[in-house]
């Protein structure tokens, strides 16, 4: 086993502890922002879990839990916890019944992508993010080294493509980016712009930092997933566990109560006064 | 010797801080131009610009 199939088990612990803490506010304060975040972060070291596994052994259903939540859904629903603390309430339901509706289509097509997996390219020496979805080569591409390769029809033209798990064409691939466009709207797009608020106001200076924090941790697994899609899987693990970290931190400093202004007693010399 | 209480605060950005004026509005600024990138890109999938 590599170092980078070992990263999804820091990542899957680093998520657990984050899920747990952010859905204990929930339950104490209430509001539906943690529970959406709790959601997505669940649905991130799932996704984690699910890699973890795939690097010891195969399993449908794992892959299953891993795209669906680990490469679809998870930012959408993280990012939609961000949209509750930004947006106007009558948007927020309205959104809320596009979220759920749209997850639940991805699940549909998830589960008929299901008995068209090309299972025998699966091997546990490579991370399931290098191999996950086949690709159409372009005329004069190269296919990587050791790539297994097959000529097909895609789109009405012979093609040869690198062999992946998800064939070609398959539906559930086309969902990704508009969950994760969501996402990264939302989550990066309002932490940017909460940290903006503040440090325009020059109030909250932790509030700032604690936005920035979780931009760049949002950011960090959405480059990652970005260069796995352009057939740089090896980076995905390392970004995931830098997110988790990252908006971690973030989060818990957002969190930590700050008071207004502290009482500072100093002795002075009388002549002072 | 009297002893003098002094309001101190802590929910302000500290005056002439090197990060909260450059660092903090770079950062800012950098990640949005990443965050435009990236849903160009993923737009860029779904109109079949980029091929998967």
């Amino acid at each position: 086993m590599s170092l980078n199939s070992i990263l999804p088990f820091f990542s899957t612990a680093v998520m657990a502890w984050f899920t747990v803490d952010v859905f204990k506010r929930y339950i104490v304060r209430r509001n539906p922002a943690f529970l959406f975040w709790a959601i997505g972060l669940a649905m991130f070291g799932a996704g984690s879990f699910a890699e973890a596994y795939l690097a010891l052994a195969w399993n449908k259903w794992v892959f299953f839990v891993w795209y669906l939540f680990g490469a679809a859904l998870n930012a959408a629903w993280l990012g939609h916890g961000t949209l509750y603390l930004l947006a106007r309430k009558k948007w927020r339901h309205v959104v809320t019944v596009f979220l759920v509706a749209g997850s639940l289509f991805a699940t549909y097509l998830m589960q008929q992508a299901m008995p068209k997996l090309d299972t025998t390219v699966f091997t546990t020496d490579k991370p399931i993010s290098e191999q996950y979805g086949a690709k159409a080569l372009d005329e004069g591409e190269v296919a990587p080294v050791a790539a297994q390769t097959i000529s097909t029809t895609y789109r009405g033209a012979e093609v040869t493509a690198v062999r992946g798990l998800l064939p070609l064409g398959t539906s559930v691939r086309l969902t990704t980016p508009f969950f994760n466009i969501y996402g990264l709207l939302t989550l990066v797009g309002g932490a940017i712009y909460s940290a903006y608020l503040f440090w325009r106001k020059r109030v909250m200076p932790n509030r700032v930092v604690a936005n920035v924090l979780i931009a760049a941790g949002a950011l960090a697994i959405g480059s990652a997933s970005t260069l796995t899609r352009l057939g740089y899987g090896q980076f995905l693990y390392l970004g995931e566990l830098i997110s988790a970290v990252t908006m971690f931190i973030g989060f818990r400093m957002a969190a930590k109560p700050q008071p207004d202004e502290v009482v500072v007693s100093s002795a002075v010399p009388a002549s002072a006064d | 010797m009297a002893t003098q209480i002094d309001m101190k605060s802590k929910s302000h950005m500290p005056k002439d801080s090197l990060f909260f004026e450059k660092i903090v509005p770079i950062s800012l600024i950098t990640m949005g131009i990443i965050t435009l990138g990236l849903i160009l890109f993923a737009a860029s999938v779904i109109l079949g610009i980029v091929h998967f």
